[in-house]
Formats: C-alpha cells, structure tokens, sequence
C-alpha cells in the first residue's frame, strides 16, 4: 500500500536536556494519539525519527503508525548538534525507504519533514551541502521549527521557508507544535496533486511564523 | 500386637532416634542442657534467613532476566485478531497469567514444555492499556510481575465520519450521482447496450463534509444511436475541481454530440474504413474526423475550464484541475466503432467479447503518488504527442466499455502494469458481479435494461480498501 511518509529530526542536543525533551516527549505522544483517531492517517501515515546530538540516530525506521511505539528519546550532558549529518542520514534513509512510482509499483506519497531544533548546527559545512540534496527529495514540505530563543533561524530559512519559532519551550508549546504537525499530516494525506505547495493549516498562536 | 499399635510404634520411632542424635550433638559441642531450646531456635532462625536470603536473590535474579527479554507486545487493532508470542525461561519459571487480558477480549497461552507464550484474541476497545505478566519462581517466594504495555488503534472503519457538503458551498454538487441510460430493443428485436453509471464521494471527503471533485456524463442519441460516456476525476487539491470536472464532461459530451448526431460524411468513413482498413487513404480520411470530433472536443473542454478561472475572481486555471477521458461508440452493421480521448490517470478499457482487454491509452502517473497530468495543463494540446491520447477501435462486438476514475482503479489494480493484465480485469469484472460478501457489499446485476444497477453500482463503490478513499467513479456501456 502507499504510504505517506513523515520524517521527524529532533534535536537532542545536551541543552534539550530535562524539561524540553521531557515536553518533546509528551509532543509526540500527543500527537501520535492524535493522528491515530483520524481513520485516514491510521492507514497511511508512516513516521520515522532521528534525533541528532553528537551523535545521529534514527531511532525510529519509517514504521506504520498502526505498528508504531515510540522508542526512548535520551539526550547526552553536552556537545555539538550535528544537524549536517542528520540531514545526510535522511537523505539516505528517504532514498532507500520511500517508493518512487513506477509501471510496477505506486509510489509513495510526497514525503513531509518535519525539524525541531533548539540551537544551531554544529557541523554547518556539511550542513549547507545537505541542504540542496535534502531540496531534491521532493519533499511535499518542509517544516521547520525553532524552538526556544537560542535557535538560530537563518540556517533553517536556507533548508525551506517554512519556519516557526516557539518562544518557550515547554509541554504547552510542544503539544500545540505537535497538534499543528498532525493536522499538517492529515491535510499531506488529502491535497497532494495539482498545486506545487502544500496548503498547510494555521499555525496555532503558540507558533510564530517567519517570512 | 495389634494392627493399630504396630502402626503407631513404626510412626514414633525415627523421632525418639532424632531425639536423641540431636541431644547427643548438642552435648557433645558443650552446649549447656538449659539453653540448648534457644539455641535450636536461634540456629534454626539463621539458618530460615539465610534459605530465605538466598530465595529472594533467586526471585530477583529471574526477574532480571525475564525484564532482560525486553518483551514488547505489538500493537494491535480493534477487530482484528491479534496475536502475540514470547518465550519465558521455563526452568525458571511457573505458572504464568497475563492480569487484565480477560478484559481486553486476550487470552494466555502458556507451555510449560518449552516456555513459549502465545497471546491471542480480538481486541474490541482501542486505547492503551496495560498488561501484568505475573508467574512464580521460587517456592515460597510472592508472585513476580512485569508490566506489559499494549495499545489497539481503533478500527479505521469505525473512524470515518460521512458529513454532508453544505448546498451552499460554491459550485455545489450532489455527494453521490447515477445514471441509467437504457435502450430499449431495435426494430429487428435484438437487445441494445445500456450505459451505467455512479459516482460516489471518497471517504476522506465525506470525513470532512468536503464535496465531491469527480463527475461523469452518459447519453445516447436515439436518432443515431450514438453513445457518449465521459468521465473526470477533479485534482483532490485544485479547491474549484469539482465544478472543472463538471464543465469537462459536460463540455466533451455536448460538442461530440453536436457533431455526430447527424454526421453522414464521418459515419461513411467509418464504413469505409471497416470495410478496407489497410486502405492509408481511408484511415487518414477517418482520422481527420477523430481529431475533429474527439481531439477538438477534448480541446473544447479545456477551454470551457480554461475560461472558468475568468469567471471568479482570485482563481488560477489550476483551481479547476482535472482529468478526463471520454468515448463516442456506435454499433453499425460491421460491428462497433470506439473513439476515444484520456488524459491523466484512472482507467478506460474495452472488454472485447472472448475477454481480451484494449486498454484505450495509457494512464499518466508521475513519480509520487497523486501526480499526474490534468486537461488544464495547456502543455497537454501543445504537445505534438497528443494524438497517442485519442484512440480508434473497430470490434466485432464486446462485453463491456468501462471508464473509471483512479478511486476505483487505484485499488483495483493498484500498478500501471496490472491495466494490462486480463485476469486484474477479469477479477474486476467478478468484484462488480459479486460484490465483497465479507464486508457486506453486494454485486451489480448488470443484465440488459436493469435500471436497478445503477443504485447497485453506487453501493458497490462503497467497497473497503486501505489508503483508498478518494471519489470513486465508474461508467459501464454494455
């Protein structure tokens, strides 16, 4: 069946330590739970994480929601965000499990990118090199999110336009982020076709979005 | 010595001699005779802690290994059956029950021969739960225990809600739509072929109380016996679609008609033809007409969609987005004449009279699902490939002319590669006879003259299938 993939990156640097990656968590519950009410998502929806540090892991293969469970989320002391190299590992991922059409298989949907950071990327050499690869995935939209005011918006606005920033970061923000993000899923179900852009649904007021 | 006494002596006996070995040892470790009971108890009380010390390090130490398995159940689905299995350590363990199964409609299996674990039942709530595993270990030790998340999804059947379209929404149609087309017998008493046709609104529009995007328009002319099927599927995310299929349709339909309702000169050459299909002369004469007939149709249509992003202001062309595919047949005496234009995906498919399959064109699919190329793109009649999208057919007679949106035929065949395999369609051809018994969808009796069929057609476009939920339409002439 065609599934439509979400890849989630999720910044587990040594600052999302304690009460952010605590409301992360609980983010993504919510929105898991979310998403499994609505009948379409609950057959189609796909989701993968990788969380990036030092290191970059993908905690998650691009898994059935219906199979999903979430995987344990952990953040080291300290150290650099190395967002290049989890951009690199989605890139690689995306090639190998999401289905181009073919006369023999139908393709996926377009997949949808979700990244949450709270700081900067470490390795941003290698970061703006993934940013034209990660444009030729044919993502159906990138999302980004910069959460708390240490994040650094400019790298993010390189990698799409779509950027949102969280003044706080807490599990009210994270919930009302990760809401929006499944109602973002639920309309990449439904408008892929004749328009380039995918119509997303308002931000939530929590969510201020830059132009 | 009675029976009684000997009994009572053989019972008695070991103990006087236990007695006595103890007392003995005692005395002989210089143990006082008045504090040889407390020493028994204290011995006997150290020696009790120490077993029992011992016991619970066991206990804990197959706790740890039995936490060490890691055991995840899977989820689960609600009215699904479910199964689950896990092997525990059988000389470590007994006697296991899963606490809280009984509630959530599961059942435990345990084997004590191998250990191995089987989880089975049909979960009916959905939601997350959590399951005890609690089995013994050690004689006398309490009952062990690990807690066992387990979460059901609901059943995505039960989720889908069908919400209305407002009337009052711009460019409003019907939800759902039929048609029956019936003619009657010729003058000769031999039986005509009807046209069937629904179209029902997709699930994840009704979830939503958006309006249906698909459309279709059938006729027949009985002065001329000439049969016009069309069918459009409006792009999910053009927000005017519904009407740009509508204008499609209608526009296709009504300029075919107009030109061959009362064509003498086209029928001709298609007589022509028939009777001398090698004859390049006749083919190019014939040709000529399609083009103008059908290709100029389709043209026509563009433009009439085209023109409707004029209308309202703030709407691109691609807010009307999509796609079409229509046929003019008529039967003549050397058997039928199919002309035909697809553009965009779906499927549209003769079913020739021994079952062979002509499949009139070839589906546009891009690379992601959900792409493909609509009538709206001007590209379309730009290109100078555009004639492969029209299609002449000469057949002898045959069973059916279908013409579907890709709600249908995506489930239906789910590749491009299955349109052409005869026995996909053959399995479409029993689906529609049958029906789906199990979800309790019926088949569409389609028997000449059954008006009855197209209200059947539309119940059958309910049938389930993952992940497709779009529109679904179908015209059938047969």
């Amino acid at each position: 069946m065609r599934k439509l993939p979400v890849y989630l990156l999720i910044d587990t640097s040594g600052s999302m330590q304690g009460e952010p990656i605590e409301s992360v968590k609980v983010g993504l519950e919510a929105m898991l739970s979310s998403l499994r009410s609505d009948p379409y998502a609950l057959e189609t929806v796909n989701i993968s994480i990788i969380t990036f540090d030092r290191d970059v892991k993908q905690l998650l293969p691009l898994t059935p929601l219906d199979n999903l469970q979430m995987p344990d989320i952990t953040t080291p002391e300290s150290g650099p965000t190395h967002t290049g190299r989890a951009l690199q590992m989605l890139c690689e991922n995306v090639d190998r499990e999401v289905n181009r059409g073919s006369a023999e298989v139908k393709g996926d949907w377009m997949p949808l990118l979700f990244l949450m950071t709270d700081g900067k990327p470490s390795d941003i050499k290698l970061y703006r090199e993934m940013v034209p690869e990660v444009k030729k995935r044919n993502f159906g939209a990138i999302i980004a999110c910069a959460a708390g005011m240490k994040a650094d918006t400019e790298p993010l606005l390189q990698l799409t336009d779509r950027v949102y920033s969280l003044d706080t970061i807490d599990s009210t923000a994270f919930k009302s982020f990760f809401k929006w993000v499944s109602d973002s899923i639920g309309v990449g179900n439904r408008s892929m076709g004749a328009t380039d852009e995918l119509e997303l649904p308002p931000p939530p007021a929590e969510i201020n979005v830059l132009f | 010595m009675d029976r009684q006494q000997r009994h009572t002596r053989r019972r008695r006996g070991p103990h006087e001699g236990l007695d006595r070995m103890l007392g003995e040892a005692m005395r002989q470790a210089g143990i006082p005779s008045d504090r040889r009971q407390a020493f028994l108890t204290e011995a006997f009380g150290r020696l009790w802690n120490e077993i029992k010390e011992e016991r619970m390090n066991q206990r804990i130490i197959t706790e740890n290994n039995i936490r060490n398995l890691g055991i995840r159940l899977p989820n689960g689905t609600v009215n699904k059956d479910y199964t689950a299995g896990f092997t525990l350590p059988n000389g470590e363990i007994s006697a296991p029950r899963l606490d809280g199964a009984d509630e959530l409609g599961l059942e435990l299996v345990y084997s004590p021969e191998d250990g191995k674990c089987q989880i089975t039942g049909r979960p009916h709530t959905p939601g997350d739960f959590t399951l005890t595993l609690r089995y013994r270990t050690v004689e006398g030790e309490p009952e062990s225990e690990l807690r066992l998340p387990i979460a059901f999804n609901p059943d995505p059947r039960s989720l889908w809600r069908n919400i209305p379209t407002d009337p009052k929404v711009i460019y409003f149609k019907p939800d759902s739509a039929t048609a029956y087309v019936k003619v009657e017998a010729g003058p000769d008493g031999t039986p005509r072929k009807d046209i069937v046709a629904a179209s029902q609104r997709g699930r994840s529009h009704a979830q939503e109380g958006r309006p249906r995007d698909d459309h279709f328009l059938v006729e027949h002319c009985d002065r001329s016996d000439w049969y016009v099927l069309a069918v459009a599927d409006g792009a999910g995310s053009a927000k005017f679609s519904r009407k740009g299929s509508e204008v499609a349709c209608d526009t296709a339909v009504e300029y075919c008609l107009k030109r061959i309702d009362d064509n003498p000169p086209f029928e001709q050459a298609i007589r022509d033809y028939a009777a001398d299909r090698a004859n390049t002369d006749r083919r190019h004469a014939l040709t000529q007409f399609v083009y103008d007939i059908v290709l100029r149709g389709a043209q026509a249509a563009h433009k009439a969609v085209s023109k409707l992003a004029d209308l309202e202001s703030d709407t691109r062309v691609k807010d009307f987005a999509t796609t079409l595919m229509f046929a003019i047949c008529k039967r003549f005496d050397f058997g039928w004449f199919v002309a035909s234009f697809w553009v965009g995906d779906g499927a549209m498919c003769l079913i020739s009279e021994n079952g062979d399959i002509k499949l009139l064109g070839t589906p546009d699919e891009g690379e992601f699902s959900g792409q493909t190329r609509f009538l709206t793109m001007p590209e379309i009649f730009r290109d100078r490939n555009v004639y492969n999208r029209l299609k002449i057919l000469i057949e002898p007679d045959f069973q059916k002319l279908l013409l579907m949106t890709d709600g249908v035929s995506d489930p239906m065949f789910e590749t491009d590669r299955n349109l052409n395999d005869p026995a996909k369609w053959r399995e479409l051809l029993d689906r529609l006879a049958h029906g789906f018994p199990a979800d309790g969808i019926g088949g569409v009796d389609l028997d000449d003259d059954n008006e009855k069929a197209a209200d059947q057609l539309l119940g059958w476009l309910d049938f389930w299938s993952p992940g497709n939920h779009d529109d679904r339409t179908i015209a059938i002439l047969y």
